[in-house]
């Protein structure tokens, strides 16, 4: 019976050796030892050819039993230290998720941008086209040609920069678009345009002598002061919320009759008063007015037959309201720190 | 224009708060900027009765007063001498608030006063007072002073539109109300009383230049005596924002601020001959304004003359020597109507602006300026006495007529998408004195009045329906029409530019389009670069924005100047914009638009996981690359370029479809030491016409290998000279059709490869569009590869 009680050894060694196992590694040499070409139930198992035939059957029983016994702790115990193993790897790669992350690299358009963006969409999704045209300008179509009179003060060399060459200025408003625009195309015309204009005005915390309109022309059959209020209430809309409440009143501009000037629920009391909207609850954000038939036949348009409106805007403007920049200059420093703010 | 409630209330009922009819003015084109109470500078000043006046006991310039204040009676000590016992007085008793001060109980001289007797300047009622304020002898003791006084006032501050000179006064305001209200407006009842001698043999007016000066209206007012206006007309005007002056200037100021029609008194003493003559300045013409400026004139001017010379400068200002003074006792008083366009002119020429030429060059009515002599002589009558004499000196050579005007209902509605009816339309139109001659349900004859100088086309009139019908019971549409828009293929493409930019890590700036006339000079630049011809302003507001700017280095500079100078190191910015050249020949300047941009500083700041790296001219040119990548560019080139702004051996120019495009590079160190810039700083400049030009309107697909493909690597000693573009162009035209891509990852100098060489590895990428590549074809093409380099480059291929 000594076979037997060698069995009866080898597999209890067997089982506390796979059992001591501290690694992975040490598992498998353990495996090996027992398990391998040369390992200690194989040489058993390879013994038996030298037994008697009949004894085979016991003997073969026995040993197929330990080596289901020792594959079978062999997976549990590696199942243990690869669990193990694991656990150990996330703790050696454990980070402080609180240190900050690589930041990839930010830029950022300028606020001026964004806002004329923000508004150009709006009107590219009412179907408009962006026109553009010079910011040195004629005489002509900065004044002449939007109907004002030779001798009104905008055209003074106090409120308006001229070049040094004759006839030649830096364009006082992006108006001068519209007429380049309508002897360009034959009507409908549907269009918004924006960009730089100048006043000789002081820099101080309100006023820049370099600053950016959009504004915006429609001619068609049958527009009427009813079509501007409509649109201008979803311009305002879109850009201050659903509290973009709008009203118009009647103002005097020399291109357009009946014009208006047009005010928005101020954004920060929503219409109750307060200090920015100085208590009237209103803030004055753009001009409009229906196209003057002067206007209209200059470029040769019939003003019998069409009708128009035209509106425009101080991007600035509308960007200190909607963000709160408290001065003008800003936009022109470029300071880094302002830039990032948007 | 400044209109005070209480005034207003003299020719209209207003039977609304302040506020309402702000709102209402406001809704129909008249502004109101703000509300101001005024009279209301104290509290707690009561009528009281003088009972007794006695001597002070311890002052001879003081007495004390027993006075009575409804109620009790108070002991006040008081300095002024020009009250007796029995009148009535202003009385502040303890507590009351004066000019925002609390009054206390106080003991003066040793005696204590129980409040204070005050004066009209104690009150803040007038800038001067001899002694303390004698009430009505009607007043009741007892009573609040403010409402004995009537004193409490709205003031509305009103923005006028230059359109609208007739709302430059009380009246044209009450126009307005009334067709906002409904309610009547009155005019002042006119009673003039004229003496038996006639005014035409005291004095004469002549017109010379009638297209200047359309009328003139004056009346003689014999005896007057000079003195200071009442109290109500004071205060009238200063509420008004007009300083009192004496009966006869204050009559003309308020009826002009009352008419709207600016007048003048002479003093006829003084007028030679009272011979008046309306006339243009002679050529080195001067006179003196009642501002004691001599004023040089020239013939554009028009002139009120005497036969020996001018004496006021007509709708502008009066002469010195003619002007009423205390000792004056006959006065001509004049009111006319100038040409708008001449006194604006004038006005602008000698920069002298006045309550006057303000409404004048707006225009005033030729028809009314009668009436405002009238009404002016009547109240000069009422308040310095003296007689009216008979008849106006009215010079008015060709009569001024209201312009006929027709008005078509369904125009108005279409224009304003409306449905009002004639009869609503004749209703506004009447409501605002604009007088209807015919109407037949379809067009409308209408009259417009001479007050009303902006209603001359049937616009005009369809702008008055509108303000009063109100912009607010317009119904809100939009347009009908069916439109095409979107933004155009260069459009989108700026846009693109910018967005790679920015995904690059730079901010967008906006800078100045003028600049100061050196502003080439700090960036080494000068007027050949590129940048012809400078731009002046004319009219510039200072020296630094004098000239446009031709490019935008130096302000993409200056910005990067902006921000080291605030401890910023990590400065990345670009603009996109216009620079503004000269064109010979050209009605306008060239308006190109460029995309500048500059790196600052460090292209990485150090962190925690990574060290700080200076800004180089790679990182430009990537940047740069990115772009091109980013607009679908396929066609450029880089060449080597020498630009003063930049280094000379760090810089190069972009060629985009074989055209110049721009510059890139490291900037000169000659423009760092110029700036004070210690920092390392790339820039760019690039032309987004040429980008454009380059750009794909559409990608086109390229097949993308489904076979796998196989990386080979050659590393290599070569000449320094040689350019990695070389190296490149060389491997690509051996390395045949399977070979996709080449990428150097390895460039570096050594002692052990020895002075002028370097080392420098590329990968290759082979794949075939058919089959899966074997090991032999790579080897096969690596070979031919390196034979070449061998062979054209020198190169020496180290086998790994």
């Amino acid at each position: 019976m000594a076979m037997i009680d060698d069995l009866q050894s080898l597999k209890e060694e067997g089982v506390a050796a796979i059992f001591s196992s501290s690694s992975l590694k040490e598992l498998e040499e353990k495996r090996v030892a027992l398990l391998g070409k040369k390992g200690r139930l194989t040489e058993a198992i390879k013994s038996l050819g030298a037994l008697d035939p009949k004894e085979r059957p016991k003997f073969g029983k026995v040993t197929n039993e330990i080596k289901d016994l020792f594959e079978g702790e062999i997976a549990k115990k590696r199942g243990e230290l690869e669990a193990a193993d694991i656990k150990r790897r996330f703790e050696e790669e454990a980070v402080d998720i609180s240190l900050p992350g690589r930041k990839p690299a930010t830029g950022r358009a300028h606020l001026i941008s964004q806002v004329i963006d923000e508004i150009s969409e709006i009107f590219i999704g009412l179907g408009y086209f962006i026109a553009e045209g010079p910011e040195v300008e004629t005489e002509y179509h900065n004044f002449d040609a939007l109907n004002t009179p030779k001798d009104h003060p905008a055209r003074s060399l106090m409120d308006t920069l001229y070049m040094e060459k004759e006839g030649l200025l830096l364009r006082t408003h992006t108006s001068t678009v519209q007429i380049r625009t309508m002897k360009k195309y034959s009507p409908p015309l549907y269009m918004i345009s924006y960009g730089r204009v100048y006043r000789r005005d002081v820099s101080d915390p309100s006023h820049s002598p370099m600053f950016h309109q959009i504004e915006g022309l429609v001619v068609d059959r049958g527009i009427t002061f009813g079509d501007l209020k409509g649109t201008l209430e979803v311009v305002a809309k879109k850009l201050f919320g659903d509290f973009g409440r709008v009203r118009l009143r009647p103002h005097f501009f020399p291109f357009t009759e009946p014009s208006a000037e047009v005010d928005v629920a101020c954004i920060i009391c929503r219409g109750s008063g307060c200090r920015v909207c100085g208590g009237s609850g209103w803030l004055e954000i753009l001009g409009a007015g229906m196209v003057d038939p002067n206007v209209l036949n200059e470029v040769g348009y019939d003003s019998e037959k069409l009708s128009g409106f035209a509106f425009g805007m101080g991007v600035e403007r509308i960007a200190m309201l909607k963000y709160g920049v408290s001065d003008i200059r800003y936009f022109f420093e470029n300071d880094t720190r302002f830039l990032k703010q948007f | 224009m400044k209109v005070s409630i209480d005034w207003l209330k003299d020719y209209i009922d207003i039977d609304m708060s302040s506020s309402e009819l702000a709102e209402k003015l406001n809704l129909s084109g008249t502004a109101v900027d703000s509300i101001k109470r005024v009279g209301a500078d104290f509290e707690g000043v009561v009528v009281g009765q003088i009972l007794k006046i006695e001597p002070h006991p311890n002052a001879d310039k003081l007495v004390l007063a027993t006075v009575d204040a409804g109620g009790g009676e108070l002991s006040i000590v008081c300095g002024a001498k020009n009250m007796k016992e029995g009148d009535k007085v202003a009385l502040a008793k303890v507590g009351a608030v004066l000019k925002g001060e609390k009054l206390k109980k106080a003991k003066i001289r040793g005696v204590e006063s129980q409040g204070m007797m005050c004066s009209a300047v104690e009150l803040g009622l007038r800038e001067e007072a001899d002694g303390i304020m004698i009430l009505d002898a009607e007043a009741k003791i007892g009573s609040d002073l403010k409402a004995t006084l009537e004193m409490a006032d709205d003031i509305l501050e009103l923005e006028i539109t230059p359109n609208r000179p007739d709302c430059l006064s009380m009246l044209g305001i009450a126009r307005e109300v009334s067709a906002l209200t409904s309610n009547p407006a009155k005019r002042p009842a006119l009673s003039i009383k004229e003496g038996a001698k006639k005014a035409k043999d005291k004095a004469k007016v002549e017109i010379e230049d009638a297209d200047l000066c359309p009328r003139y209206v004056a009346r003689i007012i014999e005896g007057i005596k000079i003195g200071p206006s009442p109290d109500w007309m004071a205060k009238r005007l200063k509420a008004a924002g007009i300083r009192p002056i004496s009966n006869v200037v204050d009559v003309t100021n308020y009826v002009m601020l009352e008419m709207g029609q600016p007048l003048h008194a002479f003093d006829l003493g003084k007028i030679t001959g009272g011979h008046i003559i309306v006339r243009r300045a002679k050529k080195n013409e001067k006179m003196t304004t009642l501002d004691g400026a001599e004023r040089e004139l020239d013939p554009s001017m028009l002139l009120i003359t005497d036969p020996s010379g001018p004496v006021a400068l007509a709708g502008v200002m009066g002469g010195a020597e003619s002007e009423v003074s205390n000792e004056t006792t006959t006065i001509l008083l004049e009111s006319a109507h100038f040409n708008a366009a001449n006194i604006s002119r004038t006005s602008r020429r000698l920069g002298l602006i006045s309550e006057s030429s303000l409404r004048f060059e707006r225009g005033s009515d030729p028809n009314g300026a009668d009436e405002a002599c009238d009404r002016a002589a009547a109240l000069i009558q009422m308040l310095a006495g003296g007689d009216i004499l008979e008849g106006r000196l009215d010079a008015y050579p060709k009569r001024i007529s209201p312009l006929k005007l027709s008005l078509r209902v369904e125009r108005v509605n279409d224009i304003l998408g409306t449905d009002i009816s004639a009869d609503q339309m004749k209703e506004i139109l009447t409501s605002l004195d604009i007088e209807v001659e015919e109407e037949n349900g379809a067009v409308l004859k209408v009259l417009a009045p001479t007050f009303r100088p902006d209603l001359i086309r049937e616009i005009d009139l369809i702008e008055e329906i509108a303000r009063i019908y109100g912009y607010n019971r317009i119904e809100s549409t939009l347009p009908k029409g069916e439109t095409v828009g979107g933004l155009s293929f260069e459009q989108r493409l700026k846009a693109k530019m910018k967005s790679s930019l920015i995904s690059s890590g730079l901010f967008e700036t906006v800078s100045y389009s003028f600049v100061a006339p050196d502003y080439l000079k700090k960036a080494a630049l000068s007027e050949d670069e590129d940048c012809m011809g400078t731009l002046k302003l004319k009219n510039p507001l200072n020296e630094d924005q004098a000239v446009l700017r031709a490019t935008l280095i130096p302000s993409i500079l200056s910005t990067v100047e902006w921000n080291l100078n605030r401890s910023i190191d990590e400065v990345k910015i670009f603009e996109m914009a216009r620079v503004y050249r000269e064109e010979a020949g050209a009605e306008l300047p060239v308006e190109k638009v460029m995309l500048s941009g500059a790196l600052a500083g460090f292209a990485i700041l150090s962190e925690w996981h990574t060290k700080e790296r200076p800004v180089g001219f790679f990182d430009i040119k990537g940047v740069i690359e990115k772009l091109l990548s980013d607009l679908g560019i396929t066609e450029y080139a880089f060449k080597p370029i020498n630009h003063p702004s930049l280094h000379p051996l760090r810089s190069c120019e972009l060629e985009v479809k074989g055209e110049r495009a721009g510059i890139l590079g490291e900037i000169h160190p000659e423009v760092a030491l110029n700036y004070g810039f210690i920092a390392p700083i790339a820039l760019f400049e690039l032309s987004v016409d040429a980008l454009t030009g380059g750009a794909r309107q559409e990608k086109g697909f390229i097949e993308v290998g489904r076979f796998p493909g196989i990386r080979i690597d050659i590393s290599m000693t070569i000449a320094d000279e040689v350019s990695h573009k070389e190296i490149v162009e060389t491997i690509k035209k051996s390395g045949g059709k399977l070979l996709k891509e080449v990428k150097l990852f390895d460039l570096y100098r050594s002692k052990e490869i020895g002075p002028g060489l370097k080392s420098m590895a590329y990968s290759l990428f082979l794949q075939s569009g058919e089959r899966t590549l074997t090991d032999e074809e790579a080897s096969k093409t690596r070979e031919v590869v390196v034979e070449k380099l061998k062979e054209a480059l020198s190169a020496k291929i180290r086998e790994s």
